[in-house]
């Protein structure tokens, strides 16, 4: 006798996808799965991220498992690998002249050997104690971005979830991810209970993370002199946070999710490898400072999700509203149709927009005049600017199990602030932007 | 603290709605045939929202929403 498996009724399947993408952990999300054990899940993921002007890029191969045993115990695993190469921004504004910095990051640390180093400051002063340190010039009206840098992450993620009441599902996940300067470690839970026919879940779940920050050549002391190169040992941060959420089923074609969550950062949240410009009034380069931020920050953001069916296709739509103590604002819409074009193959235009305001510590650059800051920052992830993300992912389907799947998009950063009312910054680019193509192949296969 | 405020206000409206409204909002059991499709799940794509969520996570200062705010990475 062949036993037949349990089918997911409309009722189950209904409640769990309004449950499941709760706090966006593995675990939360594994409610999605009916009773009955299940086949083993694999998604996998191959990511190739470039940005323009030879900055970053990325390959990341990325695999998911999902193992449902029955009665909603299910077990999800994810590993990453990371392989980041390419120029980043180290923070100092284009100038007219050549710059010359000194690369704290990647391997390029090492000795070079043989080869004695000096460093010329923009005031003239030759610094003698950068051996072991490679250089390198940035020419006159480019963004200074050092090009040695590379670095590799490896991460894994795994989550179980289980019911532990009627109605009443628990979960509990746990990440561990290491770099070349970088170690995190984070472990997270969540509740979640229906209600009102299984139409509404509300949920709640808290996160810790403990990060060990290890900046290649040690962490700058924040604020100094660049050309001192003052640098202490290694430094750690940790983060807690809380969620809540609550879903609902609207309608038959209408699920909805409100979130918010909180979280605050203790600990060592400077970029050890940026730093910011000097200039005196005429906006000639005078030196370039490390950057140094506050010790900690909170964080808060309001989710509203949608899932609406329409004539067929479903409509993903969201909104996002943040904001920290930092001074930052960000407002975020992103919509994508997910449309059905029959035969097991569908087409997903997705359309993101984003802004944010910048941090109360961000400079473009310091005026020599003026007193230097207690925090300053010249990272454009801490400036004013508006990004778009357009693109379209195309799937096909075959023998019911598998799936293949391309998503192709550009995102683009164009920033507020970019120029100068100094004479020597006229006609510079002082925060030229970014942008970047993402093509991402996805395979999954349920066995 | 107007963020607070507004969260406070959409929470509060969350729990209202969730206290008073289910009644007429929700859907019978047997209406759920385009709920229970895949597409219809909120995390439809976890696998796309984990790169998107880390993507934005290293080039911006906002994160998170759909869980909790990135994080486990040195990239920002």
């Amino acid at each position: 006798m062949q036993l037949k498996k349990k089918s997911p009724t409309p009722l189950r399947l209904g409640l769990m996808a309004a449950s499941c993408a709760l706090l966006g952990s593995p675990g939360a999300e594994a409610q999605s799965v009916p009773d009955g054990e299940q086949p083993l899940l694999i998604d996998t993921g191959l990511l190739y991220y470039k940005e323009d002007q030879g900055r970053v890029q990325t390959i990341e191969p990325v695999v998911r498992l999902k193992k449902d045993y029955g009665d909603e115990h299910v077990l999800g695993v994810t590993l990453t690998y990371d392989s980041l190469t390419g120029g980043s921004p180290n923070g100092a504004i284009p100038a007219k002249k050549v710059q010359t910095f000194a690369t704290p990051s990647g391997t390029s640390l090492k000795p070079v050997s043989g080869v004695p180093q000096t460093y010329t400051t923009p005031s003239g002063q030759v610094v003698a104690a950068l051996a072991k340190i490679t250089l390198y010039s940035i020419q006159p009206g480019q963004l200074p971005l050092d090009p040695n840098f590379h670095d590799r992450r490896i991460a894994a993620d795994v989550s179980w979830a289980q019911p532990i009441a009627t109605n009443t599902n628990a979960s509990i996940a746990g990440h561990l991810s290491n770099e070349l300067d970088f170690d995190s470690a984070a472990v997270n839970g969540a509740l979640s209970h229906d209600f009102n026919g299984k139409n509404t879940t509300v949920s709640a779940g808290l996160n810790a993370e403990l990060d060990a920050v290890k900046p290649i050549g040690g962490a700058p002391v924040g604020g100094t002199d660049y050309t001192q190169l003052l640098k202490g040992g290694n430094k750690s941060k940790d983060v807690l946070g809380g969620l809540l959420g609550v879903t609902q089923v609207m309608s038959r074609h209408w699920v909805a999710q409100l979130n918010y969550s909180y979280d605050k950062s203790n600990g060592y949240l400077t970029d050890p490898y940026k730093i910011v410009s000097v200039v005196d009034g005429t906006g000639a380069e005078t030196g370039y400072r490390f950057e140094n931020r506050p010790g900690n920050r909170t964080r808060q953001s309001a989710y509203f999700g949608n899932k609406v069916y329409i004539a067929g296709n479903v409509l993903d739509v969201s909104y996002r509203r943040s904001k920290d103590d930092w001074g930052i604002q960000s407002n975020t819409i992103d919509g994508r149709l997910h449309i059905d074009l029959g035969n097991d193959i569908y087409l997903e235009p997705h359309a993101r927009w984003y802004h944010q305001g910048a941090a109360d510590f961000y400079h473009l650059y310091l005026n020599q005049a003026d007193p230097l800051p207690t925090y300053l920052s010249a990272d454009p992830r801490l400036a004013d600017f508006k990004a778009t993300t357009f693109g379209v992912k195309f799937g096909v389907g075959f023998s019911g199990n598998t799936e293949l799947s391309l998503r192709v998009e550009q995102y683009q950063q164009k920033p507020t602030d970019t120029s100068s009312a100094l004479a020597g910054l006229q006609g510079l680019d002082l925060n030229p932007g970014l942008k970047t193509i993402i093509v991402q192949l996805g395979w999954r296969y349920d066995y | 603290m107007r963020l607070a405020r507004l969260v406070g206000l959409a929470c509060a409206a969350g729990v209202l709605m969730t206290m008073t409204g289910c009644g007429t909002l929700g859907v019978k059991p047997w209406q759920r045939d385009l709920l229970a499709k895949k597409e219809m799940a909120l995390d439809a794509n976890p696998l796309d929202a984990a790169i998107d969520d880390h993507i934005y996570f290293s080039k911006e200062a906002a994160s998170g929403g759909r869980g909790f705010g990135g994080g486990g990475c040195g990239c920002n």
